[in-house]
């Protein structure tokens, strides 16, 4: 839960001040986004399965970001950027679904 | 995994053996983690959380929030950026347009002033100054309506437009030869799409379009003589344009269209400009000259000042001189290849 509070009072700091990202940086943002919505709809999903946890959250959640900003910074060097930001993009994006799916069940029991 | 793959070789091929991956992904979307620090918690194996990890959870969420915050928006940012160059392209756009007409305009006003300067001298002028309409019209100086013919000539049908094939298309080189076989025929007035065909104008090719006069034109082309139909369209069957027409018409299938006009309406040149020629002083016409002269003093040989606006063809010689010289190269053309790059415009000037 302290996890959720942090990362809501981050959110917040950052929409009051701003901050801008490294150029160098600005190629992974669109797969980090992705794969930090992947973890938070993970989180929710335990929250509300009821085996929530912090740490769990927050290591998930960084790994993510970066192994997927890795993936895409390897593919970038051999050449095969966007095909690997399509396969981040895929396994991310059906695991968002499913969750989201878990998710909808937990909160309308259909 | 090489444990359930032989599990599911024991049990026979899963109905899904071909979509493992897709099944993997979905059925195991929660991170494993949850599930097994839930289970120590449950087996009392999990320690309390101490104040200084809660700390610490707390100020990476927050590091975190704020990174995922700051990647959003610039993600966002590009997006303003690239309306707001977008915006300058086209208020830039915007800006060269309103400067174009401005220019035009200042074209025109300028072409308004030449013209009625021109006027006035001539008409303060003797009468000399006044080069008749013969000089005026083979100058292309005033616009000319009557009877005469029309060709039109259009791209051959079924060429695709995105390969054109050269062959298919209207080049230069066959409005040369219609042009010079309508003025071999006895045209008074040639024009192309609008454009007035003078002594000085280039029918030439850049590219896909003919530019005629530098103005670039499209098909269908429309050259419009005016001159006496009946002795124009005889004229130019029998000239080498007529040949070539025929040619056109039947080996490459370009659309070729001859056909008298009760009247046509063409259009005025633009102005001729003298670049080097001047009148000299004392052979000025008394109305010209800046100090009152006799007015026997006028010389009945000196040139008329307004010679400028007789252009090439000189006032006094008998216009079909140009013409000559325009006959001459449209035989030149009968005998160049149809596909040569190099046109008769290079011959004429």
């Amino acid at each position: 839960m302290i996890a959720v509070i942090g990362l809501v009072v981050g959110v917040v700091a950052g929409l009051a001040l701003q901050p801008t990202v490294p150029a160098e940086l600005q190629p992974y943002l669109p797969i980090a986004v992705v794969a930090a919505l992947d973890a938070i709809f993970g989180g929710v999903r335990a929250m509300l399965d009821g085996i929530f946890d912090d740490r769990v959250f927050l290591i998930s959640f960084l790994s993510n970001v970066i192994v997927a900003a890795l993936i895409v910074f390897l593919g970038d060097q051999l050449g095969v950027g966007s095909q690997l930001s399509t396969a981040v993009v895929v396994v991310l994006g059906i695991r968002i679904f499913s969750n989201a799916a878990s998710i909808r069940r937990h909160l309308f029991k259909a | 995994m090489t444990t359930r793959h032989a599990r599911s070789d024991l049990a026979g091929r899963r109905p899904d053996a071909s979509m493992t991956l897709l099944t993997e992904v979905s059925s195991s979307s929660l991170d494993e983690g949850y599930a097994l620090v839930a289970r120590r918690r449950a087996a009392g194996l999990e320690p309390a959380p101490r104040a200084t990890s809660r700390v610490l959870t707390a100020v990476v969420a927050a590091a975190v929030g704020l990174a995922l915050c700051a990647a959003a928006l610039a993600l966002h940012q590009p997006t303003a950026s690239a309306q707001k160059a977008r915006e300058v392209l086209e208020s830039r756009i915007v800006e060269r347009n309103d400067e174009v007409a401005a220019l035009q305009g200042e074209i025109e006003d300028l072409d308004a002033q030449i013209t009625a300067l021109q006027s006035a001298l001539a008409g303060s002028a003797s009468d000399r100054l006044d080069p008749g309409p013969a000089v005026t019209v083979a100058a292309g100086q005033v616009a000319v309506s009557g009877p005469g013919l029309r060709v039109e000539l259009a791209d051959a049908q079924g060429s695709d437009p995105d390969a054109p094939d050269d062959d298919s298309r209207v080049q230069d080189v066959d409005l040369q030869v219609v042009v010079n076989g309508l003025w071999q025929a006895g045209a008074e007035a040639v024009a192309i799409n609008g454009q007035r065909i003078t002594s000085t104008t280039a029918i030439r090719s850049a590219g896909s379009a003919v530019l005629v006069d530098l103005v670039p034109l499209s098909g269908p082309y429309r050259v419009e003589a005016v001159g006496n139909a009946v002795t124009l369209q005889t004229g130019l069957a029998r000239s080498s344009a007529g040949d070539l027409l025929t040619a056109l018409r039947t080996t490459y299938g370009i659309g070729v269209d001859v056909s008298r006009q009760d009247s046509l309406e063409v259009p005025r040149a633009a102005p001729v400009t003298l670049r080097y020629a001047r009148v000299p002083d004392d052979e000025l016409p008394p109305a010209l000259q800046p100090t009152p002269a006799p007015t026997s003093a006028a010389a009945p040989t000196a040139p008329p000042a307004s010679a400028s606006a007789a252009g090439p063809s000189a006032p006094g010689r008998p216009v079909s001189a140009s013409r000559a010289r325009v006959a001459v190269s449209a035989t030149q053309v009968a005998d160049t290849q149809r596909s040569s790059p190099t046109g008769p415009g290079e011959d004429r000037s």
